[in-house]
């Protein structure tokens, strides 16, 4: 492999030579300047990976080199090394790339490892690039020096002021607690049981009241108590950050922002790391952004630093602060530098490699093999504090009246995590659950927002009975390499006053008719008038008050006028208690939720429609819509399939729809009777017998999943390509916005990214098994 | 010629299966029994081969009432057995909930088990319509006992925190401030019950018998002591077997047990004529205005002793929590060494002596287990005075005579299903 | 009409129906509110052969057990098994393991020979049971959950998961980081881990989940050093051992 070239630039010749005997010894090519002038025309020249730079240079200085060399060589990755650490030109180092900086005199070790780490990280364009997320700016950074007396009279200040939640000790382990003193503080600890984001996301909470007396009424139910943690790691930091991204970015969760905004985060830097951490191998040991105040224990004080108004605000207010002086910054450095070392846990590979090794290991057979002894118990991701998965139940209160609707933690560990009302579970085997978890903290969280989905903590580790929770050993255990680098950049968004996101709609039944025995179509339509607003093949959450709520495909078009239809089949106790409703009763609608058919794709096309058995429910919003705009498409084909003639459903329409002249309508039976004239047979047998041109055609298709496979195996041996076949897909659905992860295939949300897909996405799903 | 024929069969609003047949003709008893007919659940078998520190769960499970009694029982004759001595705290949170269970089984007795006789119905639900204060009160106070006994043991039906040893959690003692409160309120409650109890007819019978409870210098006792008796000088806990002398009969799957005369009587009543001295005041006064005076020999009234002592445990209650305020409450944590051994440990359960004999090894391991249950000692009793009771009301209609019997059996507030199943075991080398 | 409700027991301590009891008022006023209690023998001396749901308090224990119990499924709509005794055998399996000739002959003696009495059975080897509601006690919650369930015409929402997600909900420092050896990670939840929560381990009383997977426990047991044989013991406080209900 061809030796990576690095640049040294420093005015003193005895730093640039020692430094360049050394790293060459280490195997790499090293060239040297003497000032920023010179450095920047070898840039020009040369493609160097690593640039080690003075920040004290005679003429261009050391931070205009920096800003410079990122114009000329973008992928130069720059480490600054100073006599003289200040503060300011710390943080603009930082704002211009600078990976670290190394105070002199430079311990060559040190030196070495730095740049080893840096040479592994470079992008080489194999990793999948995701979108960034808009960087924010530079979040405020500011060091402070204070005592620990001051430290003190912060946190006494703090208890008066608000609700403080601090680490203590139980039973020989730290947890996180409501404080009555100081005395009680612990801030150097090693690891709680349970994560500080459980006072944000608690186990359980109220998400609503209600009343069903004189029709269903919904009550929203919000903590606003002013609170601090104290004691906050840089993991459960970037935890929270993380938090802070699912809750606050999309479909805002009015309970978490509450408390959220309403906390405080004053975090302290870790010492002495927990014995399964590996916080420094994700790159959570340290953290930018994401708190009030960072606290570090420097041994003859404390540094803080400032990273919000509020945070400085408290620090002026009670912890008489001074500005940071050279030997403080050096002793902190020391002092966290020596903590990384007592880190016992590391991954093998850079985790920027984790992306491209979880993907190309799903059918390794390590997962099986390491799940045998899994109990489903729950309690790895019950004491994670980057999981978020939750349950939503109902519950009323004796007189049948009133009631709360909660959510408590939920996992995808546990055994019907993602099992459905008819009784399928789509992860029913330890192996795909350990498999599923360990990716989402490797990758499908990463991918999704952008930021590691295992800040390294340990706790899942030191939970598990089995031993097998860890994730660093599963990820070294399969251990390949690519690094991303992922900025964080967290700021609280105020978020935008819209409707309460659990909060349903009192939607009146206007009409309701049976299809089948067991299956019957209800017409809604919302009490305050306001029209759904809908796109064929989205679903709605329908409430009832103590039972529970639903997910239901819209079965009209949306430009049937304001009311809407949902045709449904009683399986659970949601739809049972739905069939036994009577005209005027109210129910409560949340949504529309998902991704609708593609109508754009499907303009100009000719649409060939499959159904089997209810897969017509939802499939019958697409064709009503399609046939009211019908000047906007092709051909319309329609095939449809039934068990027996007694379970054809909505007979009427397809009286009208087989009668329409411009829609090929072909219907088959699996069994018939004495009565029945028409086709028998599967609905995939239809397909041979229509023609179509493979260029111009769509095929949508909604049915059993076992109605799939074949119907798409006929529809390749035709030519269609995957990105014209589009299905819907069913799975256990609860929050509806992509929260409470209950219907998750691989990284996927079904609520959000689905329920539509075309095949061509599916190909990269391997849950979705077709 | 008048014939009566009684066959109560599973009497009603007591613990347990039991049945009572009466046959007579023409002023002659046929047959008149007191039959005991619970399914035998074969406790020590159960016991033998356990740890230790499953033993007191498993013992536990012989009553739902009063699991907390013999949780107690069981964890002293371990620790009898292991020479332990456990803290003053340990103690007094013993008593503590101790008393709860008095409260809420003493209230579910007088109240919803025996009381409804006296009021004309068959059960607690239609009071709810004509004295919807005294249930609304009793539900109140059964709460009480319930929330006591959480927040000292974690719950009321098989406690948690009572182990070998001490406490396995330490009580909080704002919440028992709390609780406090409660019981200085349920002054006013006790007082309202009182003077319904006095509006009542208590039935009236008398028939000397022999009265067996614990007996302590310092206190009305209820969680310590050594065996009491009205015929005999007291006695060391150890030497029980040879006050219960238990043997079959072969219509009871439960044991009867004899002393100083053919059948002794254990209970409320025997307690209060043994130590009515040592209660508290305000229980003194409620006897008095009650009518109860030591010595006093009539079953019915069981039921009134145990409403006098049920103001005995509030007022109790109340002076151990000004206590433990005074004093606090300190994390323990039990610290158990196992030896071979063998110890008896007994306590006054709310419905008389419960005594708990076990034998260890020097693994930990139970090699032998005996106990004797409280009701197991009054089936003797109240089969004699049933027949005592029966001549002198034959010439009474039959509903009348199966009402009267039937009190008699349920003022005993007999726990049944506790009684049938322990006996000396010996240990057979089996395993 | 009022669904009547009716309890009954078997071999058992009573204490799930004075669980039962235990409602504040406003609690047994909604209940009677909404059923009408017409069969309990510890509480009301009237009784009545028709009802539509049954609560079983109790394991089977005798053969006079067995048609007492199928009479009782004849007349109720719905039967409840209530407890450890009746879902899965409660402490009364502890007989189990021993012969019964020898569980007789230690307890009675000679006069073993007038006791009826066969291995301990939960009910539901007798007779079809309707819905479980679990633990020694039950929580009196659950017992509501279930004739909520009943009412409202939806399927009751028990757990299927481990006892050890309650504990974590709860906070608790983990039994076997306080040396002692635990059932939790095998045991259904719905009880909110309360004995861990109280300072002890979980003994399984409400029976195991689902799929458990019994082979890790026995080893994690074992770890924690206890024998395979002392493993085994802990099953059978509760049950027969190791069977799912």
């Amino acid at each position: 492999m061809a030796k990576e070239m690095i640049l040294v630039v420093d005015d003193e010749a005895i730093v640039r030579e020692s430094i360049k005997d050394w790293l060459i010894q280490s195997g790499y090519q090293v060239l040297t300047a003497e000032n920023g002038e010179e450095a920047l025309e070898m840039i020009k020249k040369q493609d160097f990976r690593v640039m080690v730079l003075d920040i004290r240079l005679p003429g261009e200085s050391g931070i205009n080199v920096l800003a410079k060399a990122k114009t000329i060589n973008p992928k130069l990755k720059s480490i600054i090394i100073t006599a003289y650490p200040t503060e300011d030109t710390l943080i603009e180092a930082k704002k211009h790339g600078a990976i670290d900086y190394l105070i002199k005199p430079v311990i060559p070790e040190d030196l070495e490892k730095l740049i080893q780490d840096t040479v592994n990280s470079i992008d080489d364009g194999v990793a999948t690039e995701k979108e960034r997320i808009e960087k924010a700016p530079s979040p405020i950074t500011k060091l402070y020096s204070i005592t620990s007396s001051g430290v003190k009279s912060l946190i006494e200040g703090l208890i008066r002021e608000r609700e403080v939640i601090g680490v203590k000790s139980k039973q020989g382990k730290f947890i996180f607690d409501k404080l009555n003193s100081y005395d009680e503080l612990i801030l150097d600890y090693d690891i709680t049981l349970l994560p500080p984001s459980k006072f944000l996301f608690p186990a359980k909470e109220t998400l609503l009241k209600f009343n069903v007396e004189s029709g269903p009424k919904f009550q929203v139910v919000n903590d606003a108590k002013p609170r601090a943690l104290v004691g906050v790691h840089p993991d459960d930091i970037n935890a929270i950050a993380l938090l802070d991204d699912v809750f606050i970015k999309i479909n805002p969760d009015p309970n978490y922002i509450t408390r959220r905004q309403n906390t405080l985060i004053i975090g302290v830097n870790c010492l002495h790391p927990a014995s399964e951490s590996f916080a420094p191998s994700m790159g959570t040991n340290t953290a930018d952004s994401g708190y009030d105040l960072l606290l570090t224990d420097i041994g003859i004080g404390f540094m803080a630093a400032v990273g919000t108004k509020t945070g400085a605000e408290l620090l002026n207010k009670y912890a008489n602060p001074r500005e940071v002086t050279g030997e403080e910054i050096a002793r902190q450095k020391e002092v966290r530098d020596e903590a990384v070392t007592k880190y016992q846990r590391s991954l093998n590979v850079p985790k920027e490699r984790l992306l491209k090794l979880l993907q190309d290991n799903y059918e390794n057979p390590f997962w099986e093999f390491r799940a045998k002894s899994c109990l489903s118990c729950g309690s790895c991701v019950m004491v994670c504090p980057t999981c978020f998965c939750f349950d939503v139940q109902d519950e009323m209160a004796l007189n049948l009246i009133e009631g709360e609707r909660y959510r408590n933690w939920d996992g995808c560990v546990l055994v019907d995590f993602a099992k459905v009302a008819s009784g399928e579970n789509f992860r029913h085997t330890k192996g795909s659950r350990f498999r599923h978890r360990i990716l989402r903290k490797g990758k499908y969280i990463l991918e999704k927002y952008g930021r590691a989905g295992c800040v390294g903590c340990g706790r899942c580790a030191t939970a598990c009975l089995a031993k097998i929770a860890s994730p660093v050993e599963a990820f070294n255990a399969i251990a390949e390499s690519e690094r991303v680098k992922e900025e964080a950049d967290r700021i609280i968004i105020e978020a935008e006053s819209k409707h309460n996101i659990y909060l349903p709609h009192l939607a009146l039944l206007v009409n309701v008719q049976d299809l089948g025995a067991k299956e019957k179509v209800f017409d809604f339509k919302f009490v305050d008038g306001r029209a759904l607003g809908h796109k064929p093949g989205q679903f709605v959450e329908v409430s009832i008050p103590g039972i529970g709520e639903s997910p239901i495909s819209i079965s009209s078009s949306p430009t049937r006028g304001e009311e809407f239809q949902l045709a449904v089949r009683n399986v659970g106790s949601v739809t049972n208690a739905l069939h036994k409703l009577k005209e005027g009763q109210v129910v409560g609608i949340r949504g529309p939720f998902g991704k609708g058919f593609p109508i754009d794709q499907l303009k100009g096309k000719d649409i060939l429609f499959i159904a089997g058995g209810i897969g017509l429910f939802p499939l019958r919003s697409l064709i009503q819509y399609v046939l009211d705009k019908r000047e906007n498409f092709g051909r319309i084909i329609i095939l449809l399939g039934a068990r027996s003639p007694s379970e054809r459903m909505f007979t009427s329409e397809l009286e009208q729809w087989n009668r329409n002249p411009s829609v090929e309508y072909m219907e088959t039976v699996e069994k018939g009777d004495e009565k029945w004239t028409g086709n028998v047979g599967v609905v995939t047998a239809l397909i041979p017998k229509v023609r179509v041109d493979i260029k111009n055609t769509v095929a949508v298709i909604v049915g059993p999943p076992i109605m799939y496979r074949f119907v798409i195996n006929e529809l390749k041996k035709i030519g269609l390509a995957d990105e014209h076949i589009v299905l819907s897909l069913e799975r256990r659905m609860k929050c509806g916005v992509g929260k409470c992860g209950h219907c998750q295939i691989n990284g996927v949300y079904v609520c959000q990214d689905g329920p539509v897909f075309t095949l061509e996405q599916l190909r990269g799903l391997r849950e979705a098994v077709l | 010629m008048k014939t009566s024929k009684i066959n109560v069969h599973y009497i009603t609003r007591v613990e347990g299966h039991g049945d009572i047949v009466l046959n007579a003709v023409d002023g002659e008893i046929e047959e008149l029994k007191w039959k005991v007919i619970e399914a035998p659940r074969f406790f020590e078998a159960m016991l033998r081969g356990r740890n230790y520190n499953d033993v007191p769960i498993i013992a536990s499970r012989i009553c739902g009432i009063c699991s907390i009694a013999h949780t107690i029982a069981s964890v002293k004759a371990v620790e009898a057995a292991f020479g332990i001595n456990p803290t003053e705290q340990t103690l007094t949170l013993r008593k503590l909930l101790h008393n709860a269970e008095y409260l809420e089984s003493h209230v579910l007795h007088t109240l919803f088990l025996a009381a409804p006789d006296y009021l004309g119905v068959s059960s607690v639900f239609p009071l709810v319509e004509t004295h919807k204060d005294i249930v609304v009160m009793a539900l109140r106070l059964k709460r009480l006992a319930y929330n006591m006994a959480e927040i000292i043991a974690g719950r009321k039906t098989h406690p948690l925190g009572c182990v070998v040893g001490g406490f396995s959690m330490t009580p909080d003692i704002n919440a028992l401030k709390d609780i406090k409160q409660r019981l200085e309120a349920a002054r006013g409650d006790l007082e309202i019950i009182v003077k319904l109890f006095k509006t009542l007819e208590i039935l009236s019978f008398e028939r000397e018998t022999e009265y067996i409870a614990l007996k302590d210098s310092r206190e009305y006792a209820l969680v310590n002591g050594d065996i009491g008796s009205t015929d005999s000088q007291t006695l060391p806990v150890s030497s029980y077997l040879g006050v219960t002398n238990e043997f079959c009969v072969p219509w009871s799957t439960a044991k009867y047990t004899k002393h100083k005369r053919d059948s002794y009587m254990v209970g409320a009543l025997s307690r209060f004529n043994l130590n009515h001295a040592q209660l508290l005041p305000q229980a003194k006064n409620a006897a008095v205005e009650l009518g109860l005076i030591a010595p006093n020999y009539n079953p019915y009234m069981i039921t009134v002793a145990q409403l006098v002592e049920t103001i005995h445990v509030i007022e109790d209650s109340i002076n151990i929590i000004k206590h433990l305020e005074s004093t606090g409450l300190k994390e323990e944590t039990p610290v158990v060494k196992v030896k071979a051994g063998r110890g008896v440990g007994a306590v006054e359960a709310p419905r008389g002596l419960l005594i708990h004999d076990y034998t260890f090894n020097d693994k930990g391991i139970l090699t032998a287990a005996n106990c004797i249950i409280p009701t197991n000692q009054n089936h003797n009793n109240i089969q004699k005075d049933m027949e005592a009771l029966v001549p002198g009301i034959l010439d009474q209609t039959e509903d009348e005579i199966r009402r009267k019997l039937e009190m008699l059996v349920r003022s005993y507030d007999p726990c049944i299903s506790c009684s049938t199943h322990l006996l000396k075991i010996s240990f057979t080398n089996k395993k | 009409m009022k669904p009547r409700v009716a309890f009954f027991d078997f071999a058992s301590c009573e204490g799930c129906q004075l669980e039962a009891l235990n409602l504040d008022a406003g609690e047994l006023l909604d209940l009677i509110a909404a059923v009408d209690i017409v069969n309990f023998r510890e509480a009301m001396s009237e009784s009545s052969d028709t009802y539509d749901i049954a609560f079983i308090e109790g394991s089977v224990t005798r053969e006079s057990d067995i048609a007492r119990l199928e009479k009782i499924r004849q007349r109720a709509k719905i039967l409840i098994a209530l407890g450890a005794c009746a879902t899965i055998g409660g402490v009364n399996c502890l007989k189990n393991h021993m012969p019964m000739e020898e569980a007789l002959k230690i307890v009675y003696g000679e006069d073993a020979k007038n006791y009826d009495t066969i291995p301990t059975k939960p009910i539901d080897e007798v007779v079809h049971v309707d819905y479980y509601v679990r633990g020694c006690p039950p929580p009196t919650s659950e017992m509501l959950k279930v004739v909520k369930a009943i009412l409202l015409g939806k399927k009751p929402e028990i757990p299927n998961y481990p006892v050890c997600v309650e504990c974590k909900w709860s906070g608790n420092v983990c039994a076997f980081e306080r040396a002692m050896t635990c059932l939790g990670p095998v045991s259904r939840a719905g009880c909110g881990a309360i004995c861990v929560t109280k300072g002890r381990n979980c003994w399984g009383c409400r029976g195991l989940v689902d799929e458990p997977n019994v082979d890790s426990e026995k080893e994690i047991l074992q770890k924690h050093g206890i024998t395979l044989e002392q493993a085994l013991q802990k099953f059978q406080i509760y049950s027969t051992g190791g069977e799912k209900k």
